[in-house]
């Protein structure tokens, strides 16, 4: 026996829980001596010991195979919920954490052209820690055993067949991506002021609203985005979800209303600019032809959900029992 | 993948459950693992160094095996036996093998059972 042997049994042994590594050892010693003797009639001495600890292979495997340890990170049984799981957990994590970190640099004023890149990181770091974690935490529920953990599958869990009404994934795209550019359409307009009067440049928006409305806003939009999301992994609107866009919309919509009937909506300089250009009288009409505009889409977004809604049911939820 | 190669992956799986049954059967006489690996090797089981050892010491700790280290030779060898509670697992496995065995070639000849 060689320096070689000694390498594999210590290989082996040191994979084993130590009360079993006394019992092993003699053990993998003469299986080892006995290959090494089959192979050495035939080759050299060196050769023979090689080929031997071919034979037996990569010592982990071999130690894990010996006491029975899985040499899996989640095995079939735990699969599909760590699956399930993540899939449902990872967008929704992801998404919340982009909307924090992007507002909280965004009020920390940061420019809003590095906002994109605070997002992306912000967006990958977290899928990444969630992932290690939530792994991490599944591979020692494997080794842990997990008696009662294995959810029981029953028919109740099958996915529901997808609904005549359920949103295509470009049309959620599209959706966020339209609340997206409304969140950098708001902070751009602040940031490069793009109504020029007379060579002075003007925001559209009163600059004091960012202490509470405007953040306040971004905050709804936030929430519209993961609601978006959600109804995507739904399958299309539920009840509660169109309830969840109504207190949206209505979250949005009676501030937007109230903040432009003070006159507080506008950037007081670009109204005094106007005004000076006599163009006050048209500012009154125009805000109440977009409120009323703001109102009827509103109306037509909330009832459009809960009608979908209402449709999408299955029909063992809407029957009435016979009388 | 060629015939063969799907031959052969059919074969090791055809033949990997029936290992148990094959070293219970062997070991009515004493023998020791590499004598045991070529053994069953030479019958045409494909089982491998690593998964058979392991297999032999669980089925120690499950009683279906006894083992005793023999010192008479030049090296000490660590001999396994089949227990007496293995013989009924083995009689068990082997009545199981029967039933297979005819559901196949009855299956094989278009009959059905």
């Amino acid at each position: 026996m060689s320096d070689l042997t000694d390498r594999y049994v210590w290989a082996v042994l040191r994979a084993v829980p130590g009360d079993q590594r006394a019992g092993l050892e003699p053990e993998i010693r003469a299986l080892v001596a006995d290959a090494i003797e089959a192979h050495g009639e035939a080759e050299s001495a060196d050769a023979g010991e090689r080929a031997a600890l071919t034979e037996l292979g990569d010592p982990d495997a071999l130690a894990a195979r010996y006491i029975g340890r899985p040499r899996y990170l989640i095995g079939p049984e735990l699969y599909p919920t760590w699956r399930r799981l993540v899939g449902l957990i990872l967008p929704i994590v992801v998404a919340t954490a982009i909307v924090a970190t992007v507002g909280a640099a965004w009020l920390g004023g940061q420019p809003s052209n590095r906002l994109v890149g605070t997002a992306v990181t912000a967006g990958i770091n977290v899928a990444v820690q969630l992932l290690f974690w939530f792994t991490l935490a599944f591979a020692v529920l494997e080794r842990a055993g997990h008696p009662s953990f294995g959810e029981q599958w029953s028919p109740d869990r099958l996915p529901e067949l997808p609904r005549p009404s359920a949103p295509s994934v470009v049309e959620i795209a599209l959706s966020v991506t339209g609340l997206v550019i409304g969140v950098l359409a708001l902070v751009w307009q602040q940031d490069a002021r793009p109504i020029t009067i007379d060579g002075q440049s003007y925001p559209l928006l009163d600059g004091s609203l960012w202490s509470l409305w405007i953040p306040w806003f971004l905050a709804v939009v936030g929430l519209q985005c993961g609601l978006t999301l959600l109804r995507w992994a739904r399958g299309g609107w539920t009840v509660p979800l169109a309830t969840a866009n109504l207190a949206l919309n209505v979250a949005f919509l009676i501030p937007v209303l109230k903040l432009g009937q003070d006159g507080r909506l506008f950037d007081p300089g670009l109204v005094a600019a106007l005004g000076r250009h006599g163009m006050t009288s048209a500012l009154y009409p125009a805000t109440v032809v977009i409120a009323v505009m703001a109102v009827v889409g509103t109306a037509w977004d909330v009832t459009n959900a809960f009608r979908q809604a209402r449709r999408g049911r299955r029909p063992d939820e809407t029957a009435s029992p016979a009388a | 993948m060629d015939f063969d190669d799907i031959l052969s992956a059919a074969r090791q799986e055809l033949r990997r459950g029936t290992v148990v049954l094959a070293c219970l059967l062997v070991l009515r006489t004493p023998g020791y693992g590499y004598a045991l690996l070529e053994e069953l090797r030479g019958l045409g089981f494909a089982v491998d160094a690593n998964t058979l050892y392991p297999l032999l010491r669980r089925l120690e700790t499950q009683r279906m095996l006894v083992s005793e280290w023999n010192t008479q030779e030049t090296r000490p060898r660590k001999f396994y036996r089949t227990s007496p509670e293995g013989e009924r697992l083995a009689a068990e496995l082997l009545a199981d093998w029967g039933q297979v065995d005819a559901s196949v070639r009855s299956l094989g000849q278009g009959g059905h059972p």
